[in-house]
């Protein structure tokens, strides 16, 4: 019980920081904005460069 | 069913590295430090699957493939852990115990190549606080599942289980009561600097609960080495701190509070510390370690991985029986052959000879001094209001972590031979990344100072 309640707690953790770290722009380029939004949402939301 | 959760875990991890490949590096680090494959029991502990390779492969051909690889620099300590590889190689070619030796290394060359490869992928900061990240969470897996069962009352000297079985890798007791407690000052520099999991009550709840459980692991695990890797953090945290005096006042507090509440057990071991004489366990280390310097005399090269399996020696242990007046002292002799070093750097001087000791204590002493040099650098940086800026820098906080971590393994080293261990490279790994980067992005920001002052100069 104690090994699945850790397992899916920092898995869970590790999991939703690979998510985040998909979506951030200043993973591959430290110029690059942090907060940019996943292309389908940059969209909707933000204008972009070319607007 | 765990099978299927791991491996599912596995293959997001190796699936979101398709987007960004530098995923797989971070995949690299889970499954070298919680080795899922020895977790669970069906499918993913079938050696075909070979899920450690299949990741450094990933890991290294994404960089090779698909990086851009801007900022990447080779440095002198990747040099030396290089050298140390291929020394490594060499002594086990002529090694005295050649299965055993092929055997270890099989897991070393991996640890050490990882090490020299890891600062090239490590060119943006986030990059370098996801690696933390991704450490911190891999030790606080086993930290906080051996912190639950400690609190249930599952502790005792070698049987704590920690999710697997065997004292394969880090679960080792003595292991990963060190590696636990070096992890407390990067998961509170997380907690302090991150960016993936922004400072706010829920990462500092997770944080204190972690370092919680990362100091029970000792207690655990009645492992020794714990104790005094927990006491050097403590006062090495005590050059760090802001609120020293306060800093001091909470720390014994909290000691004084917890002492009645550990478990008899694990005082009793503690006890044994200062009283070495009594107890097998110390008594077969000095002998070992005197053995080891007259072994390497005779083999100054070293006697390759697991040399010590040729030592042999009898030395005596004081027994005290009775109480009061009555008390007797007798001298036991044990006989004893083929004891480990329990020591990183005897460990280092039998297998590796001068050479590889020397090697390997420089290349651990200039991530200490590189790490202070760094704090040097932004400790004294004032702030456009006169504040301290500088250590509250995410550099300084990180310099700071690390070369706590680094130290508080070097101390627990003394007692547990863990020369080679992955996680050890990986904060060695972690060093040389946050070097190069202070060093690369500090020189671009003079050069744009003097650019900018060059024309704001009137012109004559």
């Amino acid at each position: 019980m104690i090994d699945i309640f850790t397992l899916a707690l920092t898995h869970g953790l590790m999991a939703l920081a690979a998510l985040i770290l998909v979506t951030r722009g200043d993973l591959d380029d430290d110029e690059a904005a942090p907060d940019a939004a996943p292309r389908w949402k940059r969209r909707v939301d933000q204008p972009t460069d070319e607007d | 069913m765990l099978d299927l959760a791991l491996l599912a875990f596995v293959a997001l991890l190796l699936m979101l590295g398709l987007k960004r490949p530098f995923l797989w590096v971070l995949t690299y680090i889970y499954i070298d430090i919680v080795m899922p494959q020895k977790i669970g029991w069906g499918i993913i502990t079938s050696p075909s699957l070979k899920l450690s390779l299949v990741a450094f492969v990933a890991a290294f051909g994404g960089w090779l493939l698909l990086d851009a690889k801007r900022g990447g620099r080779f440095t002198a300590r990747q040099g030396m852990i290089v050298v140390l590889l291929l020394w490594c190689l060499m002594t086990t070619f002529s090694a005295e115990f050649p299965d055993t030796a092929w055997e270890k290394w099989d897991w070393v060359w991996k640890a050490l190549v990882f090490a020299a490869f890891l600062p090239l992928t490590l060119r943006t900061r986030l990059r370098i606080e996801a690696a933390v990240l991704f450490i911190v969470l891999a030790v606080g897996t086993i930290a906080i599942n051996g912190g639950l069962k400690t609190v249930g009352g599952g502790g005792g000297y070698g049987a704590l289980k920690l999710l697997v079985d065997d004292n394969a890798g880090i679960y080792e007791g003595s292991i990963i009561s060190t590696a636990a407690i070096a992890i407390i000052p990067l998961a509170l520099w997380l907690a302090r600097h991150g960016t993936i999991f922004k400072p706010d009550w829920r990462v500092w709840t997770f944080t204190a609960a972690l370092i919680f459980a990362c100091l029970l692991i000792p207690v655990g695990t009645s492992a020794r080495t714990g104790l005094v890797a927990a006491a050097v953090l403590a006062v090495l945290m005590l050059r760090s701190v802001k609120h020293r005096f306060l800093y001091a006042g909470l720390a014994s507090l909290l000691m004084m509070v917890a002492v009645p509440f550990l478990p008899a057990s694990f005082t009793e071991r503690m006890g044994t510390i200062s009283q070495h004489e009594g107890d097998q366990s110390a008594s077969t280390r000095v002998a070992v370690w005197k053995w080891t310097i007259d072994y390497a005399k005779d083999h100054p090269l070293g006697g390759g991985f697991d040399a010590y399996r040729s030592n042999s020696f009898t030395y005596q242990t004081r027994v005290v029986t009775g109480e009061g007046n009555s008390t007797s002292v007798e001298y036991q002799t044990v006989t004893e052959s083929g004891r480990a070093y329990h020591s990183s750097y005897f460990e280092l001087l039998g297998e590796q000879g001068y050479f590889g000791l020397a090697l390997w204590l420089v290349l651990q002493a200039l991530g200490l001094w590189h790490m202070e040099r760094l704090r040097w650098r932004f400790g004294k940086r004032a702030g456009p209001d006169g504040a301290n800026a500088g250590r509250a820098s995410w550099q300084w906080g990180l310099a700071t972590a690390l070369q706590q971590a680094h130290a508080v393994y070097l101390v627990g080293a003394v007692f547990v031979g863990i020369a080679y261990q992955p996680f050890l490279f990986m904060l060695i790994g972690l060093q040389c990344a946050l070097w190069t980067y202070v060093k690369r992005t500090e020189s671009k920001q003079t050069k744009a100072w003097a650019r900018r002052a060059e024309a704001l100069q009137p012109a004559e």
